[in-house]
């Protein structure tokens, strides 16, 4: 049951690159993620228990698609935690596009904690299936 | 005969071909450890499928709270019991079969079914337990029984 548990932790995310500092005092994780590319569009879905939808922001930036998600819950007031398993924190996670990824039409949504980004190839990009014919 | 031959531990390399007791305890010894290594494994080979909700226990006077982080689930899918002294959540996470079929795919999250069985630290009323599912994150309310709460008595502590 240990190895069990183990496995489900989340793993802290880096700090972020260039010796900057986070400007908010929350611990930061770095969402699961499954990614499906499929002919005309790629489907991001990462898990992020605790965020809706005003509490997510999704940018792009030159190349590099960012989620990140806060969590504002915390322990309810008057309690003291007992037993803690999963810790508190914001979700954050980066992506490098490809350039056939069409930014404008990026589209994001989000169902009960879990963030749904689908990302439409440009036309340029799909796979196209040419026909052969007999002479 | 020196005390090195009575520790078997010592023998080293002299063992694999030194007497057929040896031979015989070591395979003894394997026979056992493969034994209890399947013992182990097999019944709960399905485990692997499985995921295993992490949670979160705070207490108050009045109430204990128990949320776990389980992203992706309906209400529907939740299911939750109490029994005197422990509460258990259980459920499935739906994988989207779906939009897997046709095309590549790289895989962190996970799905399956999840059961989590958590021993409770007093007495619970059962009938005022509360649960809400929101944003990803299940919450159960369990408030402590009258009874419970009278009895954390302070004892004083006297001189002599």
């Amino acid at each position: 049951m240990a190895d069990a548990v183990k496995e489900m932790e989340k793993r802290e995310a880096e700090a972020p690159a260039g010796g900057t500092e986070r400007t908010r005092a929350a611990r930061v994780f770095n969402a699961t993620v499954d990614i499906i590319e499929k002919n005309d569009h790629i489907v991001v879905i990462a898990d992020m228990p605790g965020v809706d939808e005003n509490s997510v922001d999704v940018t792009v930036e030159k190349n590099v698609l960012s989620i990140y998600g806060r969590v504002e819950a915390g322990v309810p007031e008057g309690s003291k935690p007992v037993y803690s398993e999963y810790s508190l924190g914001d979700y954050q996670r980066d992506f490098t596009l490809a350039d056939e990824v069409d930014r404008e039409k990026i589209k994001a949504t989000v169902k009960n904690g879990v963030l749904r980004l689908i990302l439409p190839k440009a036309e340029s990009a799909r796979t196209r299936r040419i026909e052969v014919k007999a002479e | 005969m020196t005390l090195r031959d009575l520790t078997p531990w010592r023998q080293g390399r002299r063992r694999a071909y030194s007497s057929p007791f040896n031979a015989l305890r070591d395979e003894m010894n394997s026979l056992f450890e493969d034994f209890f290594r399947n013992f182990d494994l097999e019944p709960f080979a399905e485990r692997s499928r499985m995921f295993t909700p992490l949670v979160d226990v705070s207490e108050s006077e009045k109430e204990i709270t128990v949320s776990a982080e389980l992203p992706g689930l309906e209400e529907k899918d939740i299911d939750i019991s109490i029994t005197k002294d422990a509460l258990t959540v259980k459920g499935e996470k739906k994988d989207e079969r779906e939009e897997k079929n046709g095309g590549r795919y790289h895989a962190e999250r996970f799905y399956g079914a999840f059961a989590r069985t958590i021993p409770l630290p007093a007495e619970i009323d059962r009938d005022a337990v509360k649960a809400t599912y929101e944003k990803g994150v299940l919450t159960i309310r369990l408030p402590k029984t009258a009874a419970i709460e009278k009895e954390s008595k302070k004892v004083k502590v006297l001189t002599g």
